[in-house]
């Protein structure tokens, strides 16, 4: 029986974090890299759905009717100019400019439309637009919008006259009702933000985890450790603790980050109501926390397979992507969230801080699962990077 | 002191016959087989040996960073898999990996295994200064051993190795790699281990070396002790003048290297 190399000791596993923190530390080139890449991506994604949201409502607000063949359609421009749509009349060479993007939607206006308009026959205007540009698609629907009511109107008058009520023709009235609340319109818009709060959970580790695996058989450095009384457990929980600290590091930057963009950015003015404030921040960090304690686990524990340093690495670029890709499944998912969503790890998150978002209550349960999940697969990954971290094989064949 | 009682280490290899076979075929491979000598308190003892001779698994069993297949060893009296707490207190390793942290000193590297090896903050300082005095690296002292020497990096090693004052004293290879001045240093420090009645255990596959520092010699030669005593023993039992040749007769190659 092989006994232990010594009973657990606290001191020793404060030693391994306060120098693992240290050294970290010093590696100001990727720390800080990483670090800075966490806190500016997601406010710069911020401001550039800001700059994309605002230039779409404007181009909606301000835009222009190239017709074809207006001169016979008199009313229908002056109807357009009054409702602020700017007529450019008949462009020229107009099939190639909406084809190449120059021009978003032209009206096309049929010879006989001002007789068939006359004599109470159909007259037809044709819309030409590319549906498969997204640029162009609100235009067009703009468009389409304000012939419709250029369209009723003309029939409500001929009814009018006819001595005929409106209703008539028009039985059906279609009332909306959205129980969607401010918020969630806004959120919808920038669910995008939970994806970068779990993207800093992410690769806030990365650069630390790297550099405590695959950097330490790298240097060589493992082997004179492990002559020292110094456990595997003592060794591994030292290692997760200064990495997750970094990591911590990392969220809190980008939250902040989020915060101060959020406070710039005039998104009210948008008709998005959006709202990040403390009771927003306390919920997301009551999220983030735990998920940013477990990656540093899955991720010591990935590497710290493999012999070389290369292999290490290998290993722990699959546990990246592992926990990177889980969140793209509620991202694109069409069906109502199925019970096990909220247990899945990195998915369950983002179903969770999107309900932060949403201004929705979080159920007792749910808070459960963003505990207990995280909990269990920390210890179970620690377990794993302990054993790695012992096990002679890992150290016989350099 | 150390007893080594008919240690054996074998290791499975997987090696593939292509990179597209299937299957790998495995191959156990003896490193160490029944290896049995002691190394006293107060004396260098050479491990000698060619290279793959199996030299660093022995010490890397010595040094508990693995077990053995059989047989056993005692640190002072200290069975290597039953008291390992004590035994990694006992010995001082210098070993095939002598990797240093870079960004961090000199100091830090030597005080931090100062620490874990249990020593008080205060104590892990006052040793580390005294080492670094002892070692000459004032000037090296506080920089990040990252731009350091290869002869400085040893060093840094070496006091990182020797920090809790251990009485066994194992190095794998120590010289290797350095020039002549800090050959000379290292010997000088071995010498220096001796003087204090401390127990030295070195490898080295330089004939040289071994004959300028040792008391007694273990030579190794595919996983077997082929021969254990005195230098003067090594002689009379070859009948030849030089240990060179008395070296190159024992492990029974005259190819070497390339055997």
């Amino acid at each position: 029986m092989i006994s232990p190399n010594s009973t657990f000791s606290m001191t020793r596993l404060w030693l391994v974090a306060q120098k693992e923190i240290l050294d970290l530390l010093r590696d100001r080139k990727s720390i800080f890299m990483a670090l800075l890449g966490v806190t500016i991506s997601g406010p710069l994604v911020v401001c550039l759905l800001y700059f994309v949201a605002q230039s779409i409502q404007g181009r909606i607000e301000k835009i222009t009717a190239p017709i074809v063949n207006a001169q016979l359609a008199p009313d229908l421009v002056r109807y357009l100019e009054r409702r602020g749509v700017k007529v450019d009349a008949d462009p020229a060479d107009y099939e190639a400019r909406v084809k190449n993007g120059e021009l978003d939607a032209v009206l096309l206006v049929d010879p006989d439309f001002a007789a068939n308009l006359a004599s109470g026959r159909l007259a037809t205007i044709t819309l030409v637009s590319m549906s498969s540009r997204e640029r162009s698609a609100p235009i067009a629907g703009r468009l389409s919008s304000e012939l419709r009511g250029y369209g009723a109107q003309i029939g409500t008058e001929r009814m009018i006259l006819r001595g005929v009520a409106p209703a008539v023709a028009r039985p059906l009235q279609v009332e909306e009702l959205d129980y969607s609340t401010a918020e969630q319109k806004g959120a919808r818009f920038l669910q995008t933000m939970s994806f970068y709060a779990l993207f800093a959970g992410l690769m806030g580790a990365i650069a630390a985890a790297l550099d405590v695996t695959a950097g330490e058989r790298e240097r060589q450095t493992l082997e004179p450790l492990l002559t020292t009384p110094v456990t595997s457990t003592e060794l591994s929980v030292g290692k997760w603790l200064a990495v997750s600290m970094v990591n911590l590091l990392a969220v809190t930057a980008s939250m902040l980050g989020f915060l101060i963009a959020l406070k710039l950015v005039p998104l009210g003015k948008l008709g998005l109501p959006f709202n990040f404030g403390a009771r927003e921040f306390t919920g997301f960090m009551a999220v983030l926390i735990p998920f940013a304690l477990m990656v540093p686990a899955i991720l010591l524990a990935f590497g710290a397979a493999g012999k070389t340093a290369k292999e290490a690495q290998s290993s722990l670029t699959l546990a990246v992507s592992l926990v990177g890709l889980l969140p793209l499944i509620s991202m694109f998912r069409q069906t109502k969230a199925p019970w096990w969503d909220v247990w899945l790890p990195v998915n369950g998150q983002f179903a969770v801080l999107s309900k932060v978002l949403r201004a929705e209550a979080i159920l007792p349960l749910e808070w459960v699962a963003m505990w207990a999940v995280p909990a269990t697969i920390c210890l179970v990954a620690l377990v794993v990077f302990a054993r790695r971290l012992g096990d002679e094989k890992m150290l016989a064949g350099r | 002191m150390i007893e080594v009682q008919s240690l054996c280490k074998r290791f499975t290899v997987s090696e593939r016959t292509s990179a597209f076979a299937l299957k790998a075929s495995k191959r156990i491979v003896t490193a160490v087989d029944n290896v049995i000598f002691t190394a006293k308190d107060g004396e260098v003892t050479g491990l000698l040996g060619p290279n793959g001779a199996g030299k660093t698994t022995t010490l890397r069993m010595l040094s508990t960073l693995i077990t053995s297949d059989a047989g056993s060893a005692r640190i002072d009296g200290a069975d290597l898999t039953r008291e390992r707490a004590t035994v990694r207190q006992r010995l001082g390793v210098l070993g095939d990996a002598k990797g240093l942290y870079w960004r961090l000193t000199a100091r830090e590297n030597i005080n931090y295994f100062g620490r874990l090896q249990g020593l008080s903050s205060s104590d892990a300082q006052s040793r580390t200064t005294a080492l670094i005095d002892e070692l000459g690296l004032h000037d090296l002292a506080d920089r990040p051993t990252q731009g350091f020497s290869q002869g400085e990096r040893m060093k840094v090693a070496i006091a990182r190795a020797l920090v809790h004052n251990p009485q066994t004293v194992l190095l794998d290879e120590p010289t290797n790699g350095l020039d002549i001045m800090s050959t000379r240093s290292m010997r000088e420090l071995i010498r220096g281990l001796k003087t204090q009645g401390k127990c030295v255990l070195f490898s080295s596959h330089i004939m040289q070396e071994v004959a300028a520092l040792c008391d007694r010699i273990v030579i190794i030669n595919k996983g077997h002790a082929v021969f254990s005593g005195t230098p003067q023993e090594v002689l009379a039992a070859t009948g030849l003048a030089s240990l060179e040749d008395a070296f190159v007769k024992l492990i029974g190659s005259e190819e070497g290297l390339f055997a």
